[in-house]
């Protein structure tokens, strides 16, 4: 995903237009990151919402436009963290525990871009995605968060390290362990080529 | 020579950004360690897997913000506080004004007052200074200790002499009452005893005849049932032995019969036998 610079300076000067035009690239990334860190949607959201009003928000303190997706990310990993702290105070039970969203919602192929996809298939590979998170939410949050941003947000590792503020080598280290430790988790749910081959 | 690949080195490998020496040296690395080449390779299949996670499709909604001009005081953190703390500060002034509050300090006494902190300070001003001397204190002290003691043992020896004509009085006659009761419940109770005494006796009499009337009844009306039952068991007993004895003898009688019946065959066998055996021998 690529930004224009002169998109993020008309932002930074008031646009309004052009703020909203930043959410609209952003927000899917955002979102997709922060859903993947809890695995809640409407948490997910809140972090999003959040991340995007901070943003419009302190855009004029940003002065490096080129840091824009590490600052932008910045932000939405500091939210997560405070909301992933809440989580762990309040014990309260999310209404989306009970209520099966997913089992009332029309299937997920209809909204997606592979639409015209065998829908048996599709299911396959949501089932497998839905999985594959749950094992990404073993990990413990240091690992996780830059697992997502490396593996499906594509930052670098240089980037990484600017939006934790910590060292790129520890940002590797962490990356390692993260990836060992999922290969571990998949083994114990037995999920490998195979099994994968078979189910697509 | 020399090199060694880290797990840092490797991660960076795998993901495409080591660049020039570094990287050559890790392919080297890479083709003279096996165990290193295994390693990457199951990563990289790690990274195969989670490529299957979909990314949810998600419509970004309208984020409004207000106008950021108007946000000056009400922004700055701790402001409500601050200023519901001078405001609170405001009005305890004020109400101290109106009501005339006064503190002081002096002479080792803090004062607090309502606009009447004068006139406690004139009344403590008034308060005259006694004078006396410490043997006059004695004085005075013994004297009031002496009418004291002197009015104390008057009322004793009043009370005392009150005390000693009750308690003699009573005892007359609580004495007399008494000596009165215990000669009437004697009197009557010898009298009571008697005619309780010959009921009780009359009583157990009637009950002890009633007793013995029944249970010799009783005894009576047992004693026949029991002979009566005896005599049945008997006749039963006689029975069943006339009919064991009547079995057993049929059963002897069909035995013997049985035996005859056997003992003729076995004779007309014999007899069969010793015929055709003489009847061969006759004809050999």
């Amino acid at each position: 995903m690529m930004h224009a610079d002169s998109l993020i300076s008309r932002a930074k000067d008031g646009d309004q237009n052009a703020q909203g035009k930043v959410v609209q690239l952003w927000y899917k990334r955002i979102y997709n990151f922060s859903y993947k860190f809890f695995l809640d949607h409407d948490l997910a959201m809140e972090v999003s919402q959040k991340t995007f009003i901070s943003m419009c928000k302190n855009l004029t303190s940003l002065q490096d436009n080129a840091r824009f997706k590490s600052w932008l990310y910045k932000i939405a990993v500091n939210y997560c963290r405070e909301e992933a702290r809440k989580k762990k105070t309040s014990r309260s039970l999310s209404f989306d525990v009970v209520w099966n969203r997913d089992a009332e919602d029309s299937p997920q192929w209809e909204s997606t871009s592979q639409r015209f996809d065998n829908p048996e298939r599709q299911l396959q590979h949501q089932e497998l995605s839905e999985v594959l998170q749950e094992a990404l939410l073993e990990l413990n949050d240091e690992q996780r968060e830059v697992v997502i941003m490396k593996e499906y947000e594509g930052l670098k590792f240089r980037e990484i390290a600017e939006v934790l503020n910590i060292s790129e080598n520890t940002v590797k280290s962490r990356m390692y362990y993260g990836l060992d430790g999922l290969r571990k988790i998949l083994e114990k749910k037995n999920i490998n080529k195979e099994t994968i081959g078979y189910g697509i | 020579m020399g090199y060694k690949a880290s797990e840092q080195d490797l991660i960076a490998y795998l993901y495409g950004e080591l660049e020039g020496i570094e990287k050559e040296s890790m392919e080297q690395y890479l083709r003279e360690h096996a165990e290193a080449r295994e390693e990457l390779e199951k990563l990289r299949q790690v990274r195969t897997t989670l490529s299957h996670v979909q990314d949810k499709e998600v419509i970004a909604p309208p984020i409004f913000l207000g106008d950021t001009g108007q946000r000056f005081f009400g922004s700055i953190p701790y402001f409500k506080t601050i200023v519901s703390i001078a405001a609170s500060l405001l009005i305890v002034l004020m109400a101290a004004k109106l009501s005339g509050l006064q503190v002081r300090f002096a002479d080792r006494q803090m004062v607090i007052s309502f606009s009447g902190g004068d006139q406690i300070k004139a009344i403590e001003d008034k308060t005259p200074v006694p004078s006396i001397t410490s043997a006059e204190v004695n004085e005075l002290i013994h004297s009031a200790l002496d009418e004291n003691n002197q009015a104390l043992k008057t009322s004793w020896t009043e009370t005392q002499i009150k005390l000693d004509a009750s308690i003699t009085n009573n005892l007359a006659a609580n004495s007399a009452r008494i000596d009165n009761l215990v000669r009437e419940s004697s009197a009557a109770s010898q009298e009571q005893i008697r005619q309780f005494v010959a009921g009780m006796q009359a009583e157990n009499m009637q009950l002890v005849k009633n007793y013995f009337q029944l249970s010799s009844n009783e005894q009576k009306e047992y004693v026949e049932s029991l002979l009566v039952d005896f005599a049945k068991y008997l006749q039963q007993q006689r029975n069943d032995d006339l009919q064991v004895v009547q079995t057993q003898l049929k059963s002897l009688q069909q035995n013997t019969d049985v035996l005859k019946q056997e003992t003729e065959q076995i004779l007309t066998s014999i007899i069969s036998t010793v015929g055709n055996s003489t009847s061969i021998g006759v004809k050999n």
